[in-house]
């Protein structure tokens, strides 16, 4: 079964085709990565796909349902979660509290039951503690270091339990012993079944993390493959070094 | 710390239920009913404002609907106050169900545009319908209790008030503690992201906004029922509305009792004014002016200044990666 599939996706601002007919599918269970230069449309093509940004045309499909006209929070509670390309978490909320706001059903009951819920609190230190930061969890997340605001957003993300996550540049600013980390997480937390799609401009993480990279050229993909291959593919060369 | 302030609230809570037996005239029963019905307004303004950040200064478009409402159908439908009272404010709510789904479509300065435009609407059917509301000649109301001489009345609303002040209180306190409050809270720190995360933004706006209508509302059919004569333009204010956001950025929206404290202060200050200063337009530009100074220089309230954040920015910047490097060695 295919995880996620795109058809004929096509979203222009102005003048600018920035998402250009795609038409992709993700591996299932695998770590897909999204590469391209600046500009390319990887993130416009996250928006559309989490429901941030309405296409123009074309069709989002995820497990065989058409996602394509969902608002963000019925494409999160379909099973899709993401991070953003600048980190962002609620900082005048305490790390705890960041952990609590994710819902993936929305049952009256559960919502109005109060944040003591210690199944739910019990959910959120697990994750804090995979992540390494439940020292911190009655801190206010603006009080926190970048990296960890970082990590603070994924263990969010993943108390909403997601079956496919989507990281919009997980290792933009942060330092290589942290990237190593969440290099090491992504692998684990795919171990255990989640489909991931990265969209990362370092590319010795994307090569040596991803099983299937989809190279993105001004708005349209233009090769993909396992990464030794794209990373020979003379159109992909192009694109990057302009040859 | 949690024994101190529950103690504190009891101890407030008995010197409000002692007030009129200890107040040494009618006049300052009067007054701290007034104050307890602004605290019990703007506690439930908090409810919106406060959680997701929507300034709304058309509140007082609640309140008249709240007061004519209830004056309506005691007045032309004969029904009993204790009856009109609750159907006016379930009527008021599910009419705030309908204006909210418009209205928190959009943000910031707009929002605030579409409230205001939502009060002077108000004001302008109840002014213009006047084969039903009297237009502006107003509307009076018969007591509830013709047998309780002015004074009295003033006791038994103060009491009123301050039932409906507790129960605006514990909803917050409800919802403070509930994932819905989280989620409110997060919708006012970064909407796109609460959505990202499965929050259904509008949903929760809408019912924040439909709760904070109703206390609102119920305030206004008290007030009906206690002046007895309404009168369009005072009910349908941009005033009544200010005085709600006021009180609850000077005492603190992210606390429970910050609506309530700056309620304390705002409503004496402006009966004091009122006093002072005659029936004059004077008292409005204090209230401005207030309004202004507060949002400059402390926007976050009296009670952030003396409620110590649990952790500072003391929290080394390092220490997460000195675990990691524990973790991976």
């Amino acid at each position: 079964m295919s995880s996620l599939r795109t058809e004929g996706l096509t979203k222009s601002f102005g003048g600018v085709r920035a998402v250009d007919d795609v038409t992709v599918e993700l591996r299932d269970g695998a770590i897909n990565g999204l590469i391209g230069p600046n500009g390319s449309g990887k993130t416009t093509f996250f928006n559309i796909v989490t429901g941030m940004v309405r296409p123009d045309a074309g069709r989002v499909r995820y497990r065989e349902r058409d996602i394509t006209r969902y608002s963000p929070h019925r494409v999160a509670h379909a099973g899709i979660g993401r991070t953003f390309q600048l980190c962002r978490v609620f900082p005048r909320l305490t790390v705890l509290e960041n952990m609590l706001v994710a819902v993936r059903r929305t049952r009256l009951r559960e919502l109005l039951a109060g944040l003591r819920d210690t199944g739910e609190i019990e959910r959120a230190r697990h994750w804090l503690r995979r992540m390494g930061i439940e020292h911190l969890e009655e801190a206010e997340a603006r009080d926190l270091s970048y990296g960890q605001q970082k990590l603070l957003e994924l263990a969010a993300v993943l108390m909403a339990e997601p079956d496919l996550v989507l990281l919009d540049e997980p290792a933009g600013g942060v330092n290589p012993a942290l990237i190593d980390r969440i290099v090491g997480l992504v692998r684990d937390l795919n171990a255990e079944g989640r489909t991931f799609l990265v969209v990362e401009h370092n590319m010795d993480m994307v090569m040596g993390m991803c099983d299937h990279v989809i190279v993105f050229d001004r708005g349209a993909p233009i090769a993909e493959g396992p990464p030794d291959s794209v990373r020979q593919d003379p159109r992909v060369l192009e694109a990057y070094l302009g040859v | 710390m949690r024994t101190v302030s529950r103690g504190l609230a009891l101890l407030l809570a008995a010197l409000a239920i002692a007030y009129p037996w200890l107040a040494p005239n009618y006049y300052l029963v009067y007054a701290g009913a007034l104050t307890v019905m602004y605290a019990a307004m703007s506690t439930s303004w908090n409810l919106l404002g406060g959680f997701t950040g929507y300034v709304s200064l058309g509140h007082s478009a609640f309140f008249g609907l709240g007061a004519y409402g209830t004056g309506l159908l005691v007045v032309r439908l004969d029904v009993p106050w204790a009856v009109a009272l609750p159907v006016s404010a379930l009527l008021v709510t599910a009419f705030a169900v309908g204006i909210g789904v418009a209205a928190v479509r959009v943000r910031g300065a707009s929002f605030v545009i579409v409230s205001i435009a939502l009060v002077s609407m108000m004001n302008l059917v109840v002014q213009g319908w006047r084969s039903l509301t009297g237009g502006s000649t107003g509307l009076q109301v018969p007591s509830p209790f013709p047998g309780l001489h002015r004074g009295e009345t003033h006791m038994v609303f103060f009491y009123l008030f301050l039932a409906l002040l507790g129960v605006a209180l514990l909803t917050w306190r409800h919802v403070s503690r509930s994932r819905f409050g989280a989620g409110l809270r997060a919708i006012r720190e970064d909407e796109d992201k609460a959505e990202s995360l499965g929050v259904p933004t509008g949903a929760y706006k809408v019912a924040a906004f439909a709760l904070s209508a109703l206390f609102v509302a119920l305030a206004g059919g008290l007030y009906a029922l206690w002046f007895g004569s309404l009168d369009p333009i005072f009910v349908f204010s941009i005033l009544i509305g200010s005085y709600m956001v006021l009180m609850s950025l000077l005492g603190g929206v992210r606390h429970l009792y910050g609506p309530l404290l700056g309620a304390l202060i705002v409503a004496p200050a402006g009966e004091y004014f009122l006093i002072a200063l005659g029936e004059t337009q004077i008292h409005l530009t204090a209230t401005g002016l207030v309004l202004v100074l507060v949002v400059l220089f402390m926007p976050d309230g009296i009670l952030a200044r003396f409620t110590r954040r649990r952790a500072g920015p003391s929290i080394p910047d390092e220490s997460a990666d000195q675990r990691l490097q524990g973790v991976a060695g």
